[in-house]
């Protein structure tokens, strides 16, 4: 008889272990889904956490598809210098990409393949 | 540019795709060019079947298939209204609303966009109003809409509980959004509390709309505004417009 229940628990704390590994190994693999750049996406959700000014920034970039700095500090009614701070910014963060055209510089809502 | 506007509601069952479908009519029947476009991927209404069928889909936008113009329909003929009325459905068949709930972030991004791209091409053609019948609630196909639109129609039932949740999405989604948002108390009972805009927000309430059995019944088979203007419900409609036209213009 105490054998028998000792056994049902040895079971219980089995199965509870084993859902807790699996849980672990959920948890693992998500973190790897971070590490491979995916959190650098810049869609709707990530965009509400965004601090209120690059927020601004980065839904007029998605507006204007791909623009230069001057041509957003028009778009938002800041200074060049200022919008240009922040879209640098946004490039550090893996949100926006980077590319030069001659002698300008433009910027566009990344892909989300990393930084 | 169209004047844009996301139709939303913190729950489902509110109202919002009959006050779209209405509010759509409302302004083809002035003389108004507009576009109905159903953006709910996940549930789509096919706007209750009261409108004409369609070969294209809105979903083609989203995966950058078609440009918006291809996919929307001019229904003006149909449904009598003076303005061009185009509209435009999600794909209610249950392979394609499987595959929007699989996607990821990286497509919602783009889907974003691609209807971002959208509103500037209706705008090219010509249209004055473009509405969005959006998905209730949170999720990438509502706020990407919301993030799109100029101006966001909340639609709700009165209550205390739900004036919570609107308090909610207004200060966590609305807001950070940049959006100018209103209200519409649909299917208000005289018993219950009927302020929805919060104490915290105090957002202007364009119209509490009374809780009247026919509009429900009705609304499967006609579009009200065109088919009995004079109606209680479509009064309010045509009056949320003549607010709107203040406000925007």
């Amino acid at each position: 008889m105490t054998d028998n229940s000792s056994t049902e628990e040895m079971i219980r704390l089995l199965r509870e272990i084993s859902g807790k590994l699996d849980r672990i190994l959920i948890q693992g693999s998500a973190d790897k889904e971070s590490d491979d750049g995916i959190l650098d996406v810049l869609d709707v959700m990530t965009l509400l956490t965004l601090p209120d000014h690059l927020r601004t920034t980065a839904t007029a970039l998605f507006e204007l598809g791909s623009a230069t700095a001057d041509e957003l500090a028009e778009k938002t009614n800041k200074e060049r210098a200022v919008e240009s701070n922040y879209l640098n910014q946004l490039v550090r963060m893996g949100h926006v990409a980077k590319n030069r055209n001659g002698r300008k510089v433009y910027f566009s809502i990344g892909e989300g393949l990393g930084k | 540019m169209a004047l844009t506007i996301a139709i939303h509601s913190y729950k489902g069952g509110s109202g919002k795709t009959s006050f779209a479908i209405n509010l759509a009519s409302a302004y083809a029947s002035v003389g108004k060019s507009v576009c109905l476009l159903d953006v709910d991927l996940k549930a789509p209404s096919s706007f209750n079947y009261l409108l004409p069928e369609s070969k294209h889909w809105v979903n083609d936008i989203f995966e950058g298939r078609y440009g918006v113009m291809d996919v929307v329909k001019d229904v003006s003929k149909e449904m009598g209204t003076k303005g061009a009325f185009y509209i435009g459905y999600s794909n209610p068949d249950i392979l394609a609303v499987r595959e929007v709930s699989s996607k990821d972030r990286k497509w919602q991004s783009k889907a974003l966009k691609l209807l971002m791209a959208a509103k500037k091409d209706l705008s090219n053609a010509g249209i004055d109003v473009v509405i969005l019948d959006t998905g209730a609630g949170v999720d990438f196909t509502s706020v990407n809409a919301i993030a799109v639109a100029d101006h966001v129609i909340s639609v709700g039932r009165p209550g205390v509980s739900r004036q919570r949740l609107m308090e909610q999405i207004i200060g966590g989604v609305y807001m950070p959004l940049d959006k100018d948002c209103y209200i519409i108390e649909n299917m208000c009972h005289s018993d219950n509390p009927t302020d929805l805009s919060g104490k915290k927000f105090d957002l202007p309430v364009l119209a509490s709309i009374p809780c009247m059995c026919d509009v429900a019944v009705r609304g499967d088979n006609e579009v009200l505004v065109l088919t009995e203007p004079y109606h209680i419900f479509s009064k309010k409609i045509y009056d949320i417009m003549e607010s709107l036209d203040k406000i925007t213009s």
